[in-house]
């Protein structure tokens, strides 16, 4: 396989993360400028979060990893809607 | 007044130990039953299944589920189903399921749904092979939701789906992406047969609330979009049922 591009490397690591087992995750969105790696999205808990940063840095040792993706809350909601 | 919490997407593996767990103990103080929107799983693995199904063990209200994509994608979703049900989840694809709660007949029917697109702008059947799988997937799975919830005999009727019926609460989403996130043949299925609520999940960027062109509530239970372990809404048993068969309200 040729050497990838840069236009179209932040979409391969969005597709990396996305089947890596680990992860699993499509919600992330990847942008890579330089040497360095930005990562956003939603994640359920802050262990995949740790993860997600771990796997970037596998997929592009000596790449800078900005992990600024969101653990999203899990707590109880205040009240109650009535809907019909 | 019956009072349903619903989540979808919660996307459990490695590490979602007691995720929900301390959220759930005052459940059944604030809810009648607990209805679970697809995506249970991130993988679809029966270990990411056991790791929820520890959260859920023992909740003594029911709970009814459909399961999403992501619970598809190890090929194992009769396991997930089992694993589920072995603490008591109801799983739903294409049936439907009537529940006894203070004195009214609660009525769910649940399939995971698929994508297309929405009106004026959706897939067609038409073409390749794959073309023609993908739309038909879809037109299979919302003509069973709509025989089954035309069959739904109960006070409130409620359909579980986690791909979206409508486009209302995808808005913040990629428009690009709206084919893969819902259909409009899932509204008009669930229009024709008539419903007093419909709960989605999938779409993590989108909104929450909105209403099917016959005026059914929608709600986007996505976790990412609630930002709370579930969210609780009240309907009331004793009411008459919106957008009765082939009708516009």
């Amino acid at each position: 396989m040729s050497e990838l591009r840069a236009d179209y490397l932040p979409e391969h690591i969005r597709e990396s993360l996305i089947h890596d087992p680990r992860v699993a995750e499509q919600d992330l969105k990847v942008d890579v400028k330089e040497h360095r790696v930005m990562l956003g999205g939603n994640v359920a808990t802050p262990q995949l979060r740790e993860t997600i940063t771990e796997v970037a840095r596998e997929l592009l040792p000596g790449y800078e990893i900005v992990n600024e993706t969101t653990v999203v809350p899990a707590t109880e909601p205040d009240g109650e809607e009535p809907v019909a | 007044m019956i009072r349903i919490a619903a989540v979808g997407d919660l996307h459990y593996g490695a590490g979602s130990q007691d995720l929900l767990r301390p959220s759930l103990l005052h459940l059944p103080d604030r809810a009648d039953l607990l209805l679970l929107a697809g995506d249970l799983t991130r993988c679809g693995g029966t270990e990411e299944v056991r790791v929820l199904a520890e959260d859920l063990r023992g909740l003594p209200i029911p709970m009814v589920a459909v399961l999403g994509n992501h619970d598809y994608h190890a090929n194992r979703e009769t396991e997930v189903r089992r694993v589920l049900e072995e603490v008591g989840v109801k799983v739903l694809e294409g049936e439907a399921v009537t529940l006894d709660l203070d004195g009214a007949r609660i009525g769910i029917a649940g399939t995971k749904g698929f994508g297309g697109g929405f009106r004026g702008a959706h897939a067609s059947d038409f073409g390749e092979p794959e073309m023609k799988a993908f739309v038909g997937h879809t037109k299979m799975l919302s003509d069973r939701l709509e025989r089954v919830m035309s069959d739904l005999e109960a006070d409130l009727r409620i359909a579980l789906l986690h791909y979206s019926p409508i486009e209302t609460t995808l808005e913040g989403e990629r428009l690009e992406i709206y084919p893969f996130l819902g259909s409009y043949l899932l509204a008009e299925a669930v229009d024709n047969a008539g419903a007093d609520l419909i709960l989605h999940g999938h779409a993590h960027h989108g909104t929450e609330k909105g209403r099917t062109p016959a005026g059914i509530p929608v709600r986007n239970v996505a976790q990412p979009v609630i930002r709370h372990a579930y969210n609780i809404y009240t309907l009331d048993a004793h009411r008459q049922v919106m957008a009765a068969a082939g009708g516009v309200t």
